[in-house]
């Protein structure tokens, strides 16, 4: 007898959007028209792309380990983004303008669109620009670089249900992406998208992030709620069916398993591998929950995420 | 899957004689259908239609256990394809490979160190589940040894065979304990059938396709095994994940009897992409390779995280959270109601080991910087919310901890709370509490 598992066809399928635009080489995801990572019963016209990030200043809380590859580079980002690109293979680039926050370097809006520019003129990869976090800083800053470095197609990080109307502003205004924050609520996730599709930003620029737990912090309500989005969206609501990016690196390091040395070692083994895999073990569920475009921050778990994803959408059987 | 009202009705006589209490044989099977009936009811109902109500409500996977006593593990009796449906019911056993290039001196040692790990992680303890002993003909004496020697440790065992008769001689001393025999790729299947079924061992099936999967453990369970265990096909992670997708599915659609079995994955050296999936992705047992903690202290994580109840919910309840046992002179910190941010600070702050006080107040379930600037964690808000917590009746001091996120509100929190407090800056991450306890918190502490 010939065992059939019917395979599962949905009405709906994930928007495609384009990251960089102008000087950019655009790339785009999205796409898929199933389950994520289920490449044998249903249609994926885009793989998920990879992404390293950068920092605007040298990045005091980044700890030794993932410090170490880019020893020379912290602190300038167009050193940082040639590397990030032509040597580790990212596909994207993410410049987090940490030293705009007010307690870390306070630097201006001016120079931050004078990192992004570098960053810009250093590497012809898409770029996501990450503000400092909540507060009217984040607006200053990020509508500052929307402004200056209009039509690049930048995708802007981010804009949140109680703070998006600046940014949804110029993103319409100045031909970029904008990445829409919630704080792993489907429902949230769900009525900023109407909020911003009310102020007239095209769906086909907009991202989801659906804020990301790194393991051990919540990474199951990450995996959860984007699993839950994805069904949505294949189900067909258009509120939901942006791509979805998931900031790895960031969570992931902050975990205090990447940061002891643990004893006994026999128990906690190698503690710079450790933080590697800590990253890899976050960014593949993510995968596998929906994301379409990870940010990570070690270059080696960036080489076996794409190892993994290159393998799958070519083996895909 | 469950079966229908009518194909019920087909299996029931057809008599309406209403000794069930139901008017017709219909009107009863629908009732059975719904879950509301039980088939004792009717007297008349023919074996057949006993067998196959009892098949359709029997669990989709089967439960299997390995090993004896405390340490047994169970897993199987999954009921649902996503986490968020329900919990998922049994955590995946992980066993560490002892292979047989391990010197017989040193299996006593390794066995000790490994069956004493202990990691207590937010509720639950980390520790090796089992160990995968390696078969090797080249040193028939290893696998029997090392088998006996980790039953004796309470461990449950499996054995990676490379032949039918190394595999019997390291499962027969251990019969009692219930092994899991796993034969090696591509073996004739039959011989270590037998053995399972002579022994009460539990036995590992292959196939090179989900059909001959299906169909081996079919073949098996006739034999008379009663624990099987699927090592699904894949040489890459995408063949692999599909396996493991449909054979979840196709156990919870009842699509053949031969997929109601749990998963068994083995993880080669380096493979630790390989455990992740399968972790996340519906193993049940997986042989490791690896033995260092780099590898099982994610991977342990990471079970915890995909194993936990779905339904935690994201808002802990506002109040004075007690971690250890703190007294009067302990420091008070405040954070947010949101769990991922309560439960980053608490677990930083048990691993820190100072006993002390954590405020949670309402910021409907935000982050602190996402809090902050929504209004919801400003000084007044959290200076309110710490008189309505009756904060100061738990401390001596008057001192309070903020985020380090939110330093800016801490002139407007010292107005709102009054009466002496005040509001001391702490790190921005949970994980510099412990160098701000001990830096800035003892220097600054009321004395
Ligand atoms: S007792 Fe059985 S045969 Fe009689 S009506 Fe009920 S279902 Fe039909």
């Amino acid at each position: 007898m010939t065992l059939t598992v019917k395979p599962k066809t949905w009405p709906g399928a994930i928007r495609e959007v384009t990251l960089g635009a102008g000087s950019r080489q655009g790339l785009t995801i999205g796409g898929g028209k199933g389950l994520p990572l289920h490449t044998f019963e249903a249609a994926f016209p885009r793989r998920p792309l990879l992404a390293l990030e950068i920092t605007d200043v040298d990045p005091p809380r980044w700890v030794d380990t993932v410090r170490a590859p880019w020893d020379g580079a912290l602190g300038r980002p167009d050193v940082a983004a040639k590397r990030a690109v032509e040597e580790y293979g990212a596909d994207v680039v993410m410049l987090h303008l940490v030293g705009t926050h007010p307690d870390r370097g306070d630097r201006s809006p001016a120079e931050a669109v004078e990192a992004t520019r570098q960053v810009l003129d250093a590497v012809g990869v898409p770029l996501i620009v990450k503000g400092p976090g909540g507060g009217s800083r984040q607006n200053d800053v990020l509508v500052r670089v929307a402004e200056e470095c209009r039509g690049e197609g930048l995708v802007l990080h981010s804009a949140a249900q109680e703070d998006y109307k600046s940014l949804a502003a110029v993103t319409v205004a100045y031909g970029h992406v904008l990445v829409a924050e919630s704080p792993i609520d489907l429902n949230i996730a769900k009525q900023l998208n109407i909020l911003l599709s009310d102020a007239n930003v095209d769906m086909d620029r907009v991202l989801i992030d659906p804020m990301t737990g790194g393991l051990g912090y919540g990474l199951e309500y990450s995996y959860s709620v984007m699993q839950r989005i994805r069904l949505a969206a294949l189900g067909g609501d258009r509120m939901l069916n942006a791509p979805v990016i998931c900031l790895v690196g960031e969570e992931a390091w902050k975990a205090k398993e990447v940061k002891v040395d643990g004893t006994p070692a026999a128990v906690w083994g190698d503690r710079a591998r450790r933080g590697v895999q800590w990253e890899i073990a976050t960014a593949l569920p993510l995968l596998e929950a929906g994301a379409d475009l990870l940010v990570l921050r070690h270059p080696e778990a960036l080489a076996e995420v794409r190892r993994v994803v290159d393998g799958w959408f070519v083996a895909g059987s | 899957m469950a079966l229908t009202g009518l194909q019920i009705f087909k299996l029931l006589p057809n008599t309406n004689c209403k000794k069930c209490g139901c008017p017709t044989c219909l009107a009863f099977a629908m009732k059975l259908a719904a879950g509301k009936e039980s088939l004792d009811k009717c007297p008349d109902a023919s074996p057949e239609a006993q067998a196959a109500l009892g098949a359709a409500s029997a669990p989709p996977i089967r439960a299997v256990t390995i090993g004896h006593g405390e340490r047994a593990i169970t897993v199987g009796e999954e009921t649902v394809f996503f986490r968020h449906e329900k919990t998922f019911v049994h955590r995946p056993g992980f066993f560490r490979v002892l292979d047989a290039s391990t010197p017989a001196s040193a299996i006593e040692d390794r066995l000790t160190d490994w069956s004493a790990i202990r990691i207590d992680r937010a509720g639950e303890v980390f520790r090796v589940d089992g160990i995968a002993v390696v078969e090797s003909p080249g040193s028939p004496e290893f696998a029997p040894a090392a088998a006996q020697a980790a039953a004796a440790h309470g461990l449950p065992v499996a054995i990676l065979a490379a032949t039918t008769k190394g595999a019997a001689a390291a499962a027969e001393p251990i019969k009692d304990r219930r092994p899991l025999i796993v034969p090696p790729a591509g073996a004739d299947p039959g011989p270590f059938v037998a053995l399972a079924a002579r022994l009460g061992a539990a036995l590992v099936v292959s196939g090179a396709d989900l059909d001959s999967l299906a169909a081996a453990a079919a073949d098996a369970a006739r034999a008379g095994v009663a624990d099987i265990l699927l090592e699904p096909p894949g040489d890459d992670l995408a063949t692999l994940h599909k396996h493991l997708t449909l054979v979840r599915r196709g156990a919870l659609e009842r699509i053949h009897p031969g997929l109601a079995y749990p998963v068994f994955l083995r993880v080669g050296a380096g493979e630790f992409s390989k455990a992740v999936v399968g972790t996340s992705t519906f193993a049940s047992i997986m042989a490791v390779a690896d033995s260092g903690g780099e590898t099982w202290m994610p991977l342990w994580t990471l079970r915890q995280n995909i194993y936990t109840d779905p339904q935690q919910p994201l808002r802990m309840d506002p109040g004075i959270y007690a971690i250890g046992e703190p007294t009067g002179a302990s420091p008070l910190l405040v954070t947010t109601n949101f769990s991922l941010t309560y439960f980053t600070v608490s677990t930083e702050l048990d691993g820190v080991g100072v006993a002390c006080y954590l405020a949670v107040v309402d910021a409907e379930g935000l982050s602190v910087l996402t809090a902050w600037s929504a209004g919801k964690f400003s000084g007044d808000r959290v200076g309110k919310a710490l008189r309505e917590l009756k904060a100061a009746e738990h401390v001596s001091h008057r001192t309070i901890i903020i985020p380090g996120y939110v330093a800016v509100i801490s002139g407007e929190l010292e107005d709102a709370l009054g009466d002496g407090w005040q509001v001391l800056t702490g790190p921005q991450e949970a994980s510099d509490i412990g160098p701000f306890f001990r830096d800035v918190w003892e220097t600054a502490r009321p004395k």
